[in-house]
């Protein structure tokens, strides 16, 4: 009997609950959407803080002092200290491994070098010592890194600095005897080569570098203008090898830069993991915080210092924490409105049927018996009204997602059941107060109209 | 026409009717649309104000300009500005502040003043004010001890950075001295802190800038001044050009990494923010619209009476949507100055500062909310089709 109520209840007025399924449904849609895209948020822009590159540098433990000033180290040449690049594959094998979203070695050196035009192949001014100082930097440009479980790690410069343009040309090629010039140093070129070359971009010239009186010098081909907004534009880039070649340090680097995904720094984060209780520790060593991810690294890379970039680090926990708080409390004040919504259109549907409340209490119903006939319908509505809100939410979500970050946040089964609970409990609460009075009507009056 | 005149006095005695019949149902009409006013304005002021201090967030990240001396190719020493370039920066754009900091660089020979192993290491000195060093490096960590007990009064102050502390084995509180490298003359510093920023502050030490002077024998000059300009995009190159043709004599360098960064994170939020308080504003006119429409349905008998003495649905239509209208006035009015005053208080929960009230604001979100009591009342369009008669027999 009680089926038959409900199931004819839903027959009679299909259209009527269609609509209050309608208003339930565009509700929870909304609230899905803003709670998706809310959760989803701090991952998508912890990824798109990564174009402000490296957070973390490695420098050898032992290394002497460097003596830079406006990009020029003044300290005797080989001094410092080096480390193995055959270290490197072991990054990815740290608990957040996955977490390691790129990573670069550097190796710098001063260098005399000029430029010469393409068609001047094998020749070079005699004066070696009047060839203009430049800084070599010798980096990875985009280079696939052979792991310890056989898979290929794509890397370099692009993931860590990407704020490094190509203005003309392509990167080089790692195993290539090619580099690529600054823009300011490309700019200057007619200056440093008397005249005789053609206006432009020296893309496909060569770059000699002494290599002492010794050996003949080297011969690299330009086949790229950076623009980096920094230092580097004075500077020739030029492939990790061939840099630890002319600085005599084969398969050795001097830093390393690591882009890294993280959690924002919390006030336990910050505390000195030497203070930690065992449980503590493991909760810090399992959470992405910078620190750990730090500390990890030094584990791995014996030998070294892991300092942590404060400037992109601190800057990124910052404003992922505000935008999340300010995020939350717009999601907060969407849930509301839903809620308010549903609520009042589900109290409206109650009030409608008074006369229908009348007449089952004029047959002797009690109030219970109508106010959990009256909750089962509700809650069916509810159901049936969340699950196509939270469908509707999902479009919506992927949507917005799409628009602003280029990629849809995973539909969660956790947002699933908030939206379902939110609906079942609001529906109920909304019901609730037209249903206590309810409760206190004399058929009589109502079925007579008044 | 007096016939007008009557019409019109009618007209407002029957709005005023309508609005005092039932007080209770008035107040929860007013409480639908003020709450919805004040969800509006509350958002559309946190909104404002959350895209201006975003820009101010960024400069957590540090100075996005550097001022450099133009490179010479035949200079040996490093090259220097002349320090009058500081009362050259423009020091607001566009209404946005722009903190400047001078640096002063030169290398000298330091030693822990006390101590065993009194390790000398040849190091950068960085000659800065302090207090504008701390303000540019908010990012950092300052490992800070409190006023010097022991040292000397004449002693100068100094702040290490971490690869210079640990190299000279130095803790914030204990004294270096300092020597220019040519010459005997030392001075020794108090270290009051210890900087630790992973950049190239780790390797140099920081002094007052007359010290610095003292130090590198040289008066009046800059080794570069970095440059925090608040604003993101577009109008940092625009600050960037006005710059360039203020100091023709020095090389103007953004900071790529963090201006191009800044741009696009910033791009993401306000697109996440707007999508988000878009939605939540259409949620909250669609549930004014509901608790709305549910009251214009409750009029069907005051329709059908008017209709029974012979109004017309025009004129009919026409009362409820001006009562509509001043109820959303007065919910509007209430509410948006709630609105307002509650994004106040949000803001500071937010960024820690309170947000401005924006004036804009109060406006668009009283009309708004006068939109959305109107459409809401729209539904009473379908009582056109009322039949009197079968309002009052009590059927439809």
């Amino acid at each position: 009997m009680f089926l038959r109520i409900v199931a004819d209840s839903f027959g009679r007025r299909p259209r009527h609950k269609l609509l209050t399924g309608a208003a339930l449904a565009l509700g929870m849609g909304v609230a899905t959407a803003t709670l998706s895209v809310s959760l989803d948020v701090g991952d998508r822009l912890a990824k798109e803080f990564r174009s402000l590159g490296a957070n973390l540098l490695v420098t050898p433990q032992a290394d002497s002092l460097p003596l830079e000033i406006g990009g020029v180290d003044y300290r005797p040449v080989n001094a410092g200290a080096y480390l193995p690049e055959t270290d490197l594959p072991k990054l990815k094998t740290i608990f957040w491994h996955n977490n390691i979203v790129g990573f670069a070695p550097v190796l710098e050196l001063p260098v005399k070098a000029m430029l010469r035009f393409r068609d001047d192949r094998r020749s070079w001014p005699p004066n070696r010592n009047s060839w203009p100082d430049l800084l070599a930097i010798g980096v990875w440009a985009d280079h696939a890194l052979h792991l310890e479980d056989g898979a290929y790690f794509e890397t370099g410069l692009e993931k860590t600095n990407p704020w490094w343009h190509i203005l003309k040309g392509r990167w080089f090629k790692d195993d290539a005897e090619e580099c690529v010039v600054g823009k300011n140093l490309a700019r200057q070129k007619e200056a440093s080569l008397n005249g005789g070359i053609p206006p432009g971009w020296p893309v496909g010239d060569n770059l000699v570098i002494d290599r002492g009186p010794s050996a003949p010098p080297l011969f690299l081909k330009a086949v790229g203008i950076l623009d980096s907004g920094g230092l580097e534009d004075d500077a020739v880039i030029v492939p990790l090898r061939v840099a630890q070649q002319l600085a005599n340090q084969p398969g050795q680097y001097r830093k390393l830069y690591v882009s890294a995904l993280t959690k924002p720094e919390d006030a336990f984060a910050k505390r000195d993991p030497k203070t930690f209780t065992p449980v503590e520790y493991d909760r810090w060593f399992c959470t992405p915080y910078i620190s750990s991810i730090a500390f990890q690294i030094q584990q791995e890379l014996p030998g070294t210092d892991v300092r942590v970039i404060r400037r992109v680090a601190e800057g990124e926990g910052q404003i992922l924490r505000r935008v999340q708080t300010l995020l939350w409390l717009v999601t907060g004040a969407a849930l509301l409105a839903a809620a308010l919504a549903v609520g009042a259109s589900s109290a409206a549907s109650v009030i409608e049927r008074r006369t229908e409340i009348g007449l089952m209490k004029a047959l002797g119903a009690g109030s219970g018996t109508v106010g959990f006939l009256l909750a089962a319908e509700q809650l069916l509505l509810a159901f049936v009204g969340g699950g196509a809100g939270y469908a509707i939410g999902i479009i919506l979500a992927r949507l917005l997602g799409e628009r602003i970050f280029g990629a849809a946040p995973e539909p969660s089964l956790m947002v699933f059941f908030v939206i379902i609970a939110l609906a079942g409990g609001v529906t109920i609460l909304g019901s609730a107060l037209p249903l206590r009075r309810a409760s206190r009507y004399e058929p009589a009056p109502i079925l007579r109209g008044e | 026409m007096p016939g007008q005149a009557t019409n019109r006095a009618m007209f407002w005695r029957i709005i005023r009717r309508l609005l005092g019949a039932n007080r209770g149902r008035l107040f929860i009409i007013l409480l639908a649309l003020g709450a919805g006013a004040a969800v509006t304005a509350a958002l559309l002021n946190l909104q404002v104000d959350a895209q201006h201090r975003l820009t101010t967030e960024f400069r957590a990240f540090g100075p996005n300009i550097i001022v450099a001396p133009k490179r010479m190719d035949t200079e040996t020493s490093p090259p220097t500005l002349d320090s009058s370039i500081i009362e050259r920066i423009p020091k607001r754009f566009e209404a946005q502040p722009v903190d400047v900091v001078p640096f002063l660089y030169g290398l000298a020979k330091a030693a822990p003043q006390s101590g065993k192993n009194a390790a000398a290491a040849t190091v950068v000195i960085a000659g800065t004010s302090f207090g504008d060093l701390q303000r540019m490096g908010s990012s950092w960590r300052f490992e800070r001890v409190g006023a010097p007990t022991s040292a000397l009064f004449s002693e100068t102050e100094c702040m290490l950075g971490a690869s210079v502390a640990a190299s000279l084995h130095v803790q914030a509180g204990d004294s270096v001295a300092l020597h220019h490298e040519a010459n005997v003359d030392r001075t020794s510093c108090f270290v009051s802190a210890v900087i630790s920023s992973g950049g190239s502050e780790d390797n140099q030490l920081f002094v007052d800038l007359q010290e610095a002077e003292s130090l590198t024998a040289t008066h009046g000059r800059l080794s570069l001044v970095q440059v925090s300009f608040h604003g993101t995009g577009e109008s940092v190159n625009r600050y960037i050009a006005a710059l360039g043709s203020a100091l023709p004599d020095a090389e103007i360098r953004p900071v790529r990494q963090f201006t191009e960064g800044e741009a696009k994170i910033y791009k993401r939020i306000s697109g996440v923010l707007t999508a988000t308080v878009a939605i939540v504003l259409v949620l909250s006119g669609l549930c004014v619209m509901a608790a709305m429409t549910n009251v214009a349905m409750e009029r069907k008998m005051d329709v059908g009476l008017m209709k029974a003495i012979g109004g017309s649905m025009r004129r009919v239509l026409r009362l409820f949507l001006a009562e509509a209208a001043l109820l959303g006035l007065a919910g509007g009015m209430i509410g948006a100055a709630a609105g307002i005053f509650l994004s106040v208080g949000l803001g500071k929960a937010v960024f820690g500062v309170a947000a401005r009230p924006r004036l804009i604001v109060y406006p668009v979100a009283v009309a708004l909310t006068i939109m959305v009591a109107i459409l809401s009342a729209y539904p009473l369009r379908r009582l056109a089709s009322i039949r009197p008669a079968s309002v009052f027999r009590g059927e439809a």
